[in-house]
């Protein structure tokens, strides 16, 4: 038997394996696919105070190994995103982690303290990294200040642990990480989608209406697995590492360079029970390289 | 709906660009009603990353028929898969055309739009008078023309661009007349976007009509909010989970 417990500090999570918020819908989704309880936990997809259209078509292009998306956060509003968690919570007992999401600091505090006095929520995730809300992909996460003051601000008004969701679309993702630690921050997910372009050779515009788009997928992993690498040597808070997650040997690979646990994301548009066959592959390579506990891996990597 | 691996038995080519897929796959075909679609992954890596949209053309437990054209690398990668393969899909997916009994039922097909079709053919055309309009560019385009008498359809109106096979024109060159001649109730529609739009003009408010959208997906089971299109109110819908059969007036063109 292997030990896939995860302590975070504030929470113990029962395994690694997360699936990220935008790739899980509002979890109950996917429980005609399996038993939500295998998962260490699940994160929402992402929410505003109100109920947002979303982004006009086209919101997808394929890349190689990879996808672009603009969806633009799409969904319902924090009122009544409530219903549906009580209903999931009802269903599952893994830790259920909302996505907070705003257009301004204030609107990021009021829906996060939305959902603060909810029981079942065990973690907020804010997202200060969603490239697809304003013009040019920009957002409070390519700044060191501006991190600084929406993590404090938020933390000193909500009482559920904070995991506060990093961009890769800045030059030094460690001086963005520490100042989030700084602010208060319980946890980093990282990273968020890389901004990418993709071109009509014809009519010679943007696929995009937003011209830029986020791009996730196999084809990040080994940016993203550089960039929680860089982030975990930095913080002395846990990092949920984010970024083309396909096998068991990926997890493993994030928990070498220093992730606590890890989200998976794209794959499971592809494969709804992607989660749980990583975790199955997860479990069977820590038996081949005779892992007992993910303690004895996590942070390990020599240079 | 399920992640399933289907056994291919056979992908034959019925036109230049156009083949027609029976697989093995027994949990699948047997919730498959007419209007639902199956996920298909072009292979077993990452590269191309997204499985692909297609309409289910038949479903006889423990088959299902896949009729497709290759316009993209996912497809041709399909398109190159042999008796034997294993397929990954997810299935069936969507909702379905409207239950019907004693009705006169019109199917009017553009193109690949036969597909879920074929299919309605089939099932309504025991308890319903069921005729079909079926349309394309060519006389060779028109793919499964040779399959459809079978499927006791009691009059097939064709119609060629080119005029190469049937009428010259377009499907609904004649709509008002052969909804008045047969005294339709239902039509069932399947074809490109601007085929759809333009039904709303030849379809005169006495019949109920039923489209059935084609969309770029990225999962097809409602999650990426990929595959949207506009309705009337303003808001948008997903063809996947909400469509892909929809009310004709529902859809803001």
């Amino acid at each position: 038997m292997v030990n896939l417990s995860v302590d975070l500090g504030f929470i113990t999570l029962k395994n690694p394996i997360i699936p990220a918020s935008g790739t899980f819908g509002y979890g109950e989704e996917f429980s005609e696919f399996f038993n939500l309880d295998q998962l260490g936990g699940l994160v929402l997809k992402g929410i505003f105070l109100n109920a947002r259209n979303g982004n006009p078509s086209p919101r997808l292009s394929e890349t190689p190994a990879g996808l672009l998306n603009s969806i633009g956060l799409a969904g319902p509003g924090a009122e009544a995103l409530k219903p549906v968690i009580h209903r999931l919570a009802r269903m599952t007992s893994t830790p259920i982690i909302v996505n907070v999401c705003g257009e301004t600091d204030e609107e990021y505090l009021q829906v996060a303290r939305c959902f603060d006095d909810m029981p079942e929520v065990k973690i907020l995730e804010l997202n200060i990294s969603c490239p697809n809300v304003a013009a040019g992909g920009r957002c409070p996460a390519q700044s060191d200040s501006h991190t600084y003051r929406l993590v404090s601000q938020v933390k000193q008004r909500i009482r559920t642990p904070l995991m506060v969701k990093l961009s890769p679309n800045v030059a030094d993702i460690t001086s963005v990480a520490k100042a989030a630690e700084e602010a208060g921050a319980d946890s980093l997910s990282l990273v968020n989608t890389f901004l990418g372009l993709a071109v009509d050779l014809r009519r010679r515009r943007p696929v995009f209406h937003n011209v830029v788009a986020g791009l996730s997928g196999p084809a990040i992993k080994p940016l993203a697995l550089r960039m929680v690498w860089e982030v975990a040597q930095t913080v002395s808070i846990p990092v949920i590492g984010i970024g083309g997650i396909c096998s068991g040997k990926d997890v493993l690979e994030y928990i070498l360079v220093g992730a606590s646990a890890v989200q998976t994301g794209t794959i499971n548009l592809v494969e709804p029970g992607a989660s749980l066959r990583i975790l199955r592959e997860m479990k069977d390579e820590m038996h081949r390289l005779g892992i007992g506990a993910l303690d004895q891996l996590r942070g390990t990597l020599s240079s | 709906m399920q992640e399933a691996a289907g056994r291919l038995v056979s992908n034959t080519k019925i036109g230049k660009d156009a083949r027609v897929m029976k697989i093995l796959c027994d949990a699948v075909a047997r919730e498959s009603e007419p209007g639902h679609f199956v996920m298909i992954a072009p292979t077993g890596a990452y590269d191309p990353l997204l499985k692909r949209p297609f309409g289910i053309m038949d479903a006889d437990p423990p088959y299902i028929w896949v009729y497709y054209q290759i316009v993209g690398r996912g497809t041709r990668l399909i398109g190159e898969k042999r008796r034997g393969d294993t397929l990954s899909l997810i299935g069936p997916l969507g909702n379905r055309f409207p239950e019907r009994e004693r009705s006169t039922i019109l199917l009017i097909a553009g193109g690949r739009g036969i597909a879920p079709l074929h299919f309605a053919a089939k099932r309504y055309a025991e308890k319903n008078k069921v005729y079909l309009v079926y349309g394309a560019a060519t006389g060779d385009d028109l793919h499964l023309g040779e399959r459809l008498p079978r499927l006791g359809i009691a009059k097939i109106y064709e119609y060629t661009e080119d005029g190469s096979r049937g009428s010259r024109g377009n499907v609904c060159l004649d709509l008002p007349r052969i909804v008045a001649t047969h005294g339709i109730r239902d039509t069932f529609s399947c074809g490109p976007d601007a085929m759809l739009q333009a039904l709303a003009g030849h379809l005169d408010g006495k019949t109920e009509n039923f489209i059935s959208c084609e969309a770029i997906m990225g999962c097809g089971f409602g999650i990426c909010h990929s595959c949207i299109i506009k309705t009337v109110t303003g808001e948008y819908k997903k063809v996947c989970t909400d469509g892909p059969v929809f009310r004709l007036e529902e859809i803001a063109w």
